[in-house]
This record gives structure tokens, C-alpha cells and sequence, in this order.
């Protein structure tokens, strides 16, 4: 399939060198790439919704999006979940737009088609005498998501009725990555989505996901200004004694000493990946010595990794990955798995974040309020990590559109050759331990070019990579 | 949805016969719109440590999160404490922030924004002599680099406390008109 960049490739693979680590900046900023993207990637692949608790009663609703399509997320009469393109059938119109709330039904305000919540055209003015009972209203209702389903309460929707079901489409990875969020239990969406539009590419900001090179500069000053340490305090418990407090502050010491040499990596299926820091025998060693009952800021508590059940559910690979997931394309779970954020494309050059924030309904109160505090401070546009993200995507972003810089590719090659999978005593995915690398981005566009280069869900079934046996 | 609804409506800038306004309310006004100005100032010249000054310890800084809504579901355009903000903050997470921007690393704003605070229709909802409960209006513009261009247009809803004698913020509510904000972040203070 030709792309109208002016590199006059022929077949997408060839903007991403696999061999060399190398990307080619045209896929950041070429319009034609672009829409080739809304039909291949976002009109094809299962796209993330909202959470179940969002929309627990009949006729909930909440906007979201496939690609640029705004779309309604509900739940009919039944209580099954619906999916619907937000646009009437008659002239095109919204028929929702509010952000969330609940409905009786769907009215557009146009003309006034009027559709139910399971999306069947109930309401037809001048029905009777314009229309003359003649039109076929089961022709005429919303047009459905080609499938709808929810994993673990996280509910999903693709347009295309050939998609696999889901849990086939997230495979071990993407499994493994939203079961890093619902194995702590029960989980409610908190009132609030942040939403701020970034000048960058899509891509540049889910490939940021696994990117942990750039947080010691990009992020300095954050760390610099102290509330990391403040807010990452144990709280809630007795004071320890002094010994016990120099002890765990040796602890915390060793872990970070050690960070950036102990990365896990997995590479699934259709471009899913976790890529991010290995829960260590450090670590390990560390939240034993914190006081009972002391609470520990969510990217760094991974108590709730050695219960039975999740031991269980994460496997030999998944019980030490503290990386970051995210399901291809756009969604990452993050702050070890609180808080969601969703990549939205709004054309080549602009993204629009949004930031979902969960806890699990057994939180207890004090705790409850620390919690969010702590997700409010982080990230969204004020986010003490996440201001100073933006401006380096949109630089990134316009540097990839000029005549001459574009033709040098970017660079993805640290620690290239050098990841060596391991494969489960038992079961479970292949995993690879290593220095902080970039097997995760290289990954993530290997995905985006078979995913590009496929014309039908059969076609990108057949020709995708699966996860390497050998070093990458 | 805001403190405005909730404020006693005789304690505004009106008086309560049908006369004129006193000297004294008209000296009040004058006082709270200096203080301010001298606020937007000190934004607009970065000073932030001396801005910082003017919060009292137990201060409460708060920008919620603002959704479209239909007109039934307004009561819940905003999201309240103890949910989902974009700033919700107490003295110290408000120091951090101010030492953020002094650390010399807080790309966001190095090279700097160049801000203009402008305050307008302030309004004395509430006053017990102790503390005073005040609506005022902003916009505040934010260019940097070459050609990045932010507007910022809303409300704030500040307790303003007497602390001997000068005048300290000891809450204040911010409430923008965006829902989505067309922003690649919120690094100035409002």
C-alpha cells in the first residue's frame, strides 16, 4: 500500500528499521499517513471505552472516541453495554453532547429521530403523514460498534466485526496489563476525566509510555522540588523506631541505586508491551521493612503483587513487571495501575490526553483522599511529572516535518541485539530482563507498520510478528 | 456550584439602604483590587517566591475539573474536592511547585512564558471582618517561544483573611471556562 509521503515507499515496514532501531520521521507528520492511520489502526483495532463503574445504570452514557469519531458508551435496558457512532441517520447530526450522564433515549436535535438506548430508531417525526410509514426504521438506527465487550470491567469496542474477541486481541500482555490494575481489587472510575490537548503526534506520546530515559531530565525538576519525597512517605502507621527508620532508608536507597539496571519487557501480541522497572529482591527486601499498616504511594507498593490470587493471575512474568502497559494503540495503565491515560488523535500534529483515575471501593477513607491527591499532583496538564512533557512532544512533533530533517530517521537502538527473552519455568510470556532500553518503542511501531500494511484483520493475523525467541 | 450561591447576599459591595455606597465599602473595594493587582504583578514579573507569601499556611488552592453537561446535570459541571482536579493543593504542594520553577530544570517554562494577568470584576460576596469571601474574573495570556499563544478565561473564588493587617489568600477556586483545555499544560499560577 502506497503512502503519499514522498518517500515513495511502497509498504509502510519500510519506516521502521528493525535491524538498524531506526524510525522515519515521516510517519509523525505526513496528513496521508495520517488517515491512513483512522482506517487501519484506530476504525480496526479495540479501542478503550470507559470502566464499567462510569456507567453502572441503565441509560448511563459517556462520550469517547474511535479515531476522531465521537462515540456513545452505554448501557440498554437490558444493563448490556452498547457502543454507538455518535451521528444521526438522517442528516448527520450528534444525537449526544454531553461529556456523561444518563438518557432515556437518544434525541437528535435537529429534526428530532429519536433512538433507544439499544440503538433502534423509535422516534420518527411525521412518521405517519411525511414519511408515510415507508421507511424501514430496523434499517434506520445508530450505526453499533462492530463488537462490544468488557475485560475485567474495562469496556472495549472496535468497529470491526472481523476483530478477534477481545481477549484473543490483548493476548498474555495485554491481559497481564490490565490485570496489573484489577488484581487490587474492586474498582471505581473517580468523578473527573483531565482532558488537554498536546501539539504532538499520537504516537510520540504512547511511545513515551515506556520511555523511563527521559524521566531523570525531562522530569529534574519535579524531583528536585521535593514533593516526591513528600508524597512518597509511608503513612498511616506508627512512627518506626529510628534504627528501623535508617534501615528503610538504606532500603529505599539500594532500590534506587539499582533502578535504571533493572528493566523487564514484554512484547505481545499486535503491539502490546510492558516496559518499565523490575520489582527486585531490593524492592522486596525494602516493603518488608515498611511499618504494618503504612501506606505507599501506588508506583511503588507492590504488596498487592505477592496475595495468592495474583500470583496466580500475573505468572513467573507478570508478578515482578512494575513497568508500564499500554494496549495498543493508545491506552496506557499507569501509576502502577490507578490511573488510566487515553491518547487521542486529533490530526497529525495534535493529541488529546485524557487522564481516569481509579481506586478500588475498599480504599478506606484517609486513604482514599491521599490517593487522589497524589494522582491530581502527578500527572494531567498540571501534573508536577507531566507539565514538562508536553513542549518536548510538540517539538518533537514539528522537528519531524521539515524537508531536510526529515530525511534522517529517529533513533530507537539502545541496548539493540542485546535483550535475551527468558521463557517461563511454567507458563506465561516470554520476558526480558535488562538496562532500561527501547525494545518496547521499536516494538510498539514494528506493530503500527504491520497493523498499516495489513488490508483486513486477516491479513494482519497472518503477517504479524509474535513475540521474539530471539534477542531483539 | 460554587461558593457564590452558598455566599450571604447582604454582605456584598451594595449597601443595604438605598443611599450610596459608604466611603468605607468604597475604600474596601479600592483595597482588595490593589491587592490584586499587585498579585498579578508579581505573577507577571515572576516572583513567585513573593507570591507564595501571600497564601496562609492552611490555604487551599483548587482548579476542578469543568465537563459539558446538560442543562438537568449542571449541578455537576465541576468536580468537587476530594475527586479529580487539575490543582489541589495545600501550602506545601503550592511551595513545591514555586521551588519546580526555581530548580533551573523546569523546561516547561524555561525559556520563560511571558504572562499577562488581567483581573477584573471583583466582587465582595461576603465579609465578617475576619475573612472575606471574593468573586473575581481573569484572563490570563500565556505566549512562549516563537509563537505559542495560551488563553486562559475564567472565575476564582478567593477567602481572603485579615492576618495583622494585611491581607493573606486563604482559599481560592479557580474555575475556567474550557472543558477540554486547549493547553499543552498549566505551568503558570492563576
Amino acid at each position: 500500500m502506497a503512502a503519499d509521503g514522498g518517500g515513495g515507499l511502497t509498504q509502510f515496514s519500510g519506516y521502521v528499521d528493525v535491524k538498524a532501531g531506526t524510525v522515519d520521521r515521516i510517519i509523525f507528520s505526513d496528513q496521508a499517513i495520517y488517515e491512513m492511520e483512522l482506517e487501519r489502526i484506530f476504525a480496526r483495532a479495540w479501542n478503550f471505552m470507559c470502566h464499567e463503574s462510569q456507567i453502572p445504570n441503565k441509560g448511563d452514557f459517556f462520550l469517547s472516541f474511535i479515531g476522531e469519531e465521537s462515540v456513545i458508551a452505554t448501557r440498554d435496558k437490558t444493563g448490556a453495554l452498547q457502543v454507538f457512532l455518535n451521528t444521526c441517520r438522517h442528516r448527520g447530526n450528534a444525537v449526544c453532547r454531553a461529556e456523561s450522564g444518563n438518557a432515556r433515549s437518544f434525541l437528535c436535535t435537529y429534526h428530532g429521530w429519536t433512538y433507544g438506548l439499544d440503538g433502534k430508531l423509535i422516534g420518527v417525526p411525521g412518521y405517519k403523514d411525511l414519511y408515510h410509514e415507508e421507511l424501514d426504521k430496523d434499517q434506520w438506527g445508530l450505526i453499533p460498534a462492530g463488537k462490544v465487550a468488557s475485560y475485567k470491567g474495562f469496556v472495549f469496542a472496535t468497529m470491526d466485526p472481523d476483530a478477534p474477541d477481545l481477549p484473543e486481541f490483548l493476548g498474555e500482555v495485554g491481559r497481564m496489563g490490565l490485570d496489573t490494575c484489577a488484581e487490587r481489587g474492586e474498582l471505581v472510575v473517580i468523578d473527573g476525566v483531565q482532558k488537554n490537548q498536546v501539539g504532538c503526534n499520537w504516537k510520540l506520546a504512547v511511545d513515551n509510555v515506556y520511555d523511563w530515559y527521559h524521566a531523570p531530565l525531562s522530569h529534574a525538576s519535579a524531583f528536585m522540588s521535593g514533593y516526591l519525597a513528600r508524597e512518597s512517605k509511608a503513612e498511616g502507621a506508627e512512627e518506626p523506631d529510628p534504627a528501623q527508620a535508617a534501615k528503610l532508608q538504606a532500603a529505599v536507597a539500594a532500590v534506587q541505586a539499582k533502578g535504571a539496571l533493572n528493566h523487564r519487557i514484554l512484547l505481545g501480541d499486535y503491539g502490546h508491551a510492558i516496559g518499565g522497572p523490575r520489582v527486585t529482591k531490593e524492592n522486596w527486601d525494602m516493603l518488608a521493612l515498611l511499618p504494618k499498616g503504612a501506606s505507599l504511594h501506588p508506583m511503588m507498593d507492590h504488596r498487592w503483587r505477592d496475595s495468592p490470587e495474583a500470583r496466580a493471575t500475573l505468572g513467573e512474568a507478570g508478578r515482578d513487571a512494575a513497568g508500564h502497559p499500554n494496549i495498543f494503540p493508545n491506552l496506557w495503565l499507569a501509576s502502577g495501575g490507578t490511573q488510566l491515560s487515553l491518547r487521542l488523535p486529533k490530526g497529525p500534529h495534535c493529541t488529546e490526553i485524557w487522564w481516569f483515575t481509579m481506586l478500588t471501593k475498599e480504599t478506606a477513607e484517609a486513604e482514599r483522599v491521599q490517593q487522589i491527591r497524589q494522582a491530581n499532583h502527578v500527572y494531567g496538564p498540571a501534573g508536577m511529572l507531566e507539565q514538562d512533557d508536553g513542549e518536548n512532544w510538540d517539538q518533537s512533533t514539528r522537528q519531524t516535518g521539515g524537508v531536510v530533517s526529515r530525511r534522517y530517521p529517529l533513533n530507537f537502538a539502545m541496548g539493540l541485539g542485546r535483550g535475551e527473552p527468558t521463557t517461563p519455568k511454567i507458563s506465561g510470556p516470554r520476558y526480558i530482563d535488562s538496562p532500561i532500553n527501547e525494545y518496547a518503542q521499536l516494538w510498539t511501531y514494528r506493530a503500527w507498520a504491520e497493523w498499516m500494511d495489513a488490508d483486513s484483520w486477516a491479513s494482519l493475523k497472518q503477517h504479524r510478528t509474535r513475540t521474539p525467541v530471539d534477542a531483539v | 456550584m460554587s461558593d457564590v450561591a452558598a455566599a450571604p447576599a447582604a454582605a456584598g459591595n451594595k449597601p443595604k439602604t438605598g443611599a450610596g455606597p459608604t466611603l468605607e465599602l468604597v475604600l474596601r473595594q479600592y483595597e482588595i483590587e490593589q491587592f490584586y493587582y499587585e498579585e498579578a504583578n508579581t505573577l507577571d514579573e515572576r516572583r513567585y517566591g513573593d507570591w507564595l507569601k501571600l497564601f496562609t499556611e492552611d490555604v487551599f488552592y483548587f482548579m476542578p475539573v469543568r465537563r459539558t453537561k446538560t442543562s438537568k446535570d449542571l449541578d455537576q459541571e465541576f468536580t468537587v474536592p476530594g475527586t479529580v482536579a487539575f490543582f489541589d493543593d495545600d501550602h506545601a504542594m503550592l511551595t513545591a511547585r514555586v521551588k519546580k520553577l526555581d530548580t533551573g530544570y523546569a523546561w516547561s517554562e524555561d525559556p520563560p512564558s511571558r504572562t499577562r494577568h488581567l483581573v477584573t470584576n471583583v466582587r465582595i460576596l461576603a465579609d465578617d471582618g475576619k475573612e472575606l469571601l471574593v468573586h473575581s474574573d481573569f484572563h490570563l495570556y500565556r505566549t512562549r517561544l516563537n509563537s505559542e499563544e495560551d488563553n486562559w478565561i475564567g472565575h476564582r473564588e478567593d477567602k481572603l483573611r485579615r492576618v495583622d493587617g494585611q491581607l493573606m489568600i486563604a482559599e481560592r477556586k479557580i474555575y475556567l471556562e474550557q472543558t477540554v483545555l486547549l493547553a499543552r499544560n498549566l505551568s503558570s499560577f492563576f
